[in-house]
């Protein structure tokens, strides 16, 4: 079960097939981008040709859809449901908003830059994006899992005191639980 | 034997189509016995931002403010604009803003009902009617070239004028909704399990209705017949023939009642829009949008969206940015104030069905 | 139009006759405006919704002014019987920001005072349900006052992510990251771009 590049095992390939072919995406719209995601699961844009379906928990949840901007008050909710769930995980920055803060840029309640408090493995612009860019991210996330680049969980891990000390310059009443694995 | 209370936060996620607003309940069992409402996950300080930007620039950051029907927006601060300047709209741009606007309460009438069947299992009513709406939303992208939020309606008209044949599109697209009718009812209104599940939840009392200050589809509902489109019309409603449907009740049932009803009512509108729409002008033209100062003024207008009453108070000081701008959606007071008192009694199943039909919409509420 | 006239006219000489130191004006057709004292905004609103028809509570608002260092509380009121609104407007003094609850004549008025009193920091007694409302933890001053200045807020406590510093053409960048080739009309138009 390793992401190291230089040895391919055939283990690795097949787990990676599998990955990429069934992504369980948390239903929680945090955003105003979440209203796009109802054509892209219906009919016309079908979405579950992917594999993409929805599921209830963190717990079950292998991906993180951040549709559009972040108050500091979801910031925290998002960070918490992040560290519920578990490996392999990813998360996609959907929305102009997640790149460089969007139309709120000088607004005193919305974060500017996703990057800093959570790892992204694809960002989508767009305000908001159609649902084909949608389908065509979740593609570009599917080919850096087949590469074995999607390692956002891991970065996560190594770099925590980096991800912790940007989260409480704007999180200012901290009560978290530890994140321990 | 009385059973022991326990609190419960019921969190930003309901099932349905309503947005991030959590509930902390007081539970005996499976009853409600007291709630309390907590907003502000999605706070983006619009009023303030809209104070830093010029006029023509506030127009696209007013449409997200509501995210399922963004163009009673643009046309109220339009209307507010226009009224402080005394500014002249020309005949065929109204029938176009009339246009747009039945078209995005149809579009939203198609997400209530998804999100209704949604919040009780039948999992089978948002693909059909999300999928319809899909077809609306195409002849949006056709007209103004966007999606969801559309920067159509501005001071002085609309952006540009019809494109050529798009009546004609518009018609079929009327005649293949009106054809899907009867599969809805076949599903939903005409269910036994969705009417027995329905009658008698979420009842506000007639007397009351108007002092706890329910507004739209919840009044009429109630009994009481108001609308903003007969009380003080706007545009061109006083030219139009069409009915303004109540049901007695108070509950559920009959607010789903009438909304189905006022979709068929949005269908005749448009129709009869598009046989009397005259040629000519489509624009006032605003001499130069960089520089363009409003007179010192205020004004209060209000529209009736898919939701209920809408209503802006712009202040003008004279400068080339806005004043004062607070905007007041319908689910200020129904997401709110009135949840709070309706829950008592209800299980903890029916609350995100009463959150459905009541129409709550977070990102108005706190905007 | 001459009925429309006696409506708005009943309306202003009944206040004039009751409320003598309020100042009454029709602003247009259905809007009447009237300023009075602070003192005697109360007892104007439940008159007006216990004797006469003004039943629906629309709005009620709040604007900064400044310069004259005081604040200008606004209620709305519409009559579902003869369709008017009446605009009732007030002024507070900025520097000791307080009035009493309403939210005895109409329950939804507490909404409105606990988002007036987070936003502009006017402290209402008697609603026992002011606190936080939208924000969390929010510590400084209330921020929809205009000596609060957000860019710098937002430019000092968010990471601004810096913009890009060379003039590349954007299609350029994008099909060498991606392998495809820039069609022939938009490599016209990115060209033009360059040269301007």
């Amino acid at each position: 079960m390793t992401y190291d590049k230089n040895s391919k095992k055939i283990v690795d390939i097949i787990q990676s097939f599998a990955r990429k072919h069934s992504l369980w995406i948390l239903g929680y719209g945090t955003g105003c981008g979440a209203i796009e995601i109802p054509p892209t699961m219906t009919s016309r844009y079908d979405g579950e040709r992917f594999g993409l379906r929805g599921a209830a928990t963190p717990r079950q949840a292998d991906v993180l859809l951040i549709t559009g901007y972040l108050a500091t008050k979801t910031l925290k909710r998002v960070i918490r449901s992040y560290e519920q769930m578990q490996s392999p995980k990813y998360v996609i920055g959907f929305g102009s908003c997640t790149i460089n803060g969007g139309m709120y840029w000088d607004s005193y309640n919305t974060i500017n830059a996703l990057a800093q408090y959570l790892p992204v493995d694809v960002f989508i612009n767009g305000c908001m994006p159609r649902p084909e860019s949608v389908i065509s991210g979740f593609i570009e996330l599917q080919k850096l899992i087949a590469e074995g680049r999607a390692d956002g969980a891991e970065k996560y891990q190594k770099n925590l005191e980096w991800y912790r000390e940007n989260q409480k310059k704007v999180i200012h009443n901290w009560k978290m639980p530890d994140y321990n694995w | 034997m009385r059973e022991k209370e326990t609190t419960l936060y019921l969190g930003p996620q309901h099932p349905g189509i309503t947005g991030n607003m959590m509930v902390k309940l007081k539970v005996a069992g499976d009853t409600v016995v007291k709630a309390e409402t907590h907003v502000g996950y999605l706070h983006r300080a619009f009023e303030k931002l809209m104070e830093q930007r010029t006029w023509i620039q506030c127009f696209p950051i007013v449409c997200r403010i509501c995210v399922p029907e963004p163009d009673p927006n643009e046309e109220n601060l339009a209307r507010a604009i226009e009224e402080i300047e005394g500014r002249e709209v020309p005949e065929r741009a109204k029938y176009i803003r009339v246009m747009v606007l039945e078209l995005a309460r149809l579009a939203t009438y198609g997400l209530w009902m998804g999100g209704q069947a949604g919040s009780m299992g039948l999992y089978t009513m948002p693909q059909w009617t999300v999928g319809d709406r899909d077809y609306i939303i195409d002849l949006f992208e056709e007209l103004t070239g966007g999606r969801i939020y559309h920067m159509y309606i501005w001071a002085g008209g609309v952006r540009r004028d019809l494109p050529e044949g798009f009546t004609g599109r518009v018609l079929k697209v009327l005649d293949y909704l009106e054809s899907r009718l009867p599969d809805y009812d076949n599903l939903l209104f005409n269910n036994a399990m969705f009417r027995k599940r329905a009658e008698g939840v979420g009842i506000i009392p007639k007397d009351k209705a108007i002092e706890w200050g329910v507004v739209g589809p919840p009044l009429r509902g109630c009994g009481i017949k108001h609308d903003v489109r007969i009380d003080e019309p706007y545009e061109i409603y006083d030219k139009l023939d069409f009915e303004v449907p109540t049901a007695e009740g108070g509950d559920v049932w009959s607010r789903a009642l009438v909304r189905r009803q006022e979709y068929e009512q949005s269908i005749s509108i448009i129709r009869q829009v598009i046989d009397k729409m005259p040629g000519g002008d489509y624009y006032n033209k605003i001499p130069n949008p960089l520089t363009w100062k409003v007179p010192p003024g205020e004004a209060y207008v209000k529209t009736e969206s898919a939701r209920g009453e809408f209503g802006y108070y712009v202040v003008s000081d004279g400068s080339d940015k806005p004043r004062r701008v607070h905007v007041r959606g319908p689910a200020f007071v129904h997401g709110v104030s009135l949840l709070e008192k309706i829950l008592i009694g209800a299980n903890i199943a029916d609350i995100s069905f009463i959150m459905n039909s009541l129409g709550t919409c977070p990102p108005e509420i706190e905007r | 139009m001459q009925k429309k006239d006696c409506i708005e006219n009943t309306c202003v000489e009944r206040i004039q006759k009751i409320f003598q130191t309020a100042e009454v004006e029709i602003q247009r057709d259905k809007r009447v405006v009237v300023k009075m004292r602070l003192d005697l905004v109360p007892p104007f609103l439940a008159y007006a919704k216990d004797y006469w028809n003004f039943k629906h509570l629309a709005h009620i608002s709040c604007v900064d002014w400044l310069e004259e260092n005081e604040f200008e509380l606004v209620y709305m009121l519409w009559s579902y019987e003869t369709n008017i609104m009446l605009m009732i407007k007030s002024r507070v003094d900025r520097s000791k920001p307080e009035f009493v609850t309403l939210s005895h004549i109409w329950p939804q008025a507490e909404t409105y005072e606990r988002e007036i009193h987070e936003m502009y920091g006017i402290d209402f007694e008697g609603n026992d349900r002011l606190g936080e409302f939208i924000l969390e933890d929010w510590e400084g001053i209330p921020p929809m006052r205009r000596d609060f200045n957000t860019i710098k807020y937002s430019q000092e406590n968010f990471y601004q992510r810096p913009g890009r510093e060379d003039a590349q053409s954007v299609r350029e960048t994008i099909s060498k990251h991606s392998g495809e080739e820039v069609p022939d009309f938009a490599k016209e138009f990115s060209i033009r771009r360059i040269e301007e």
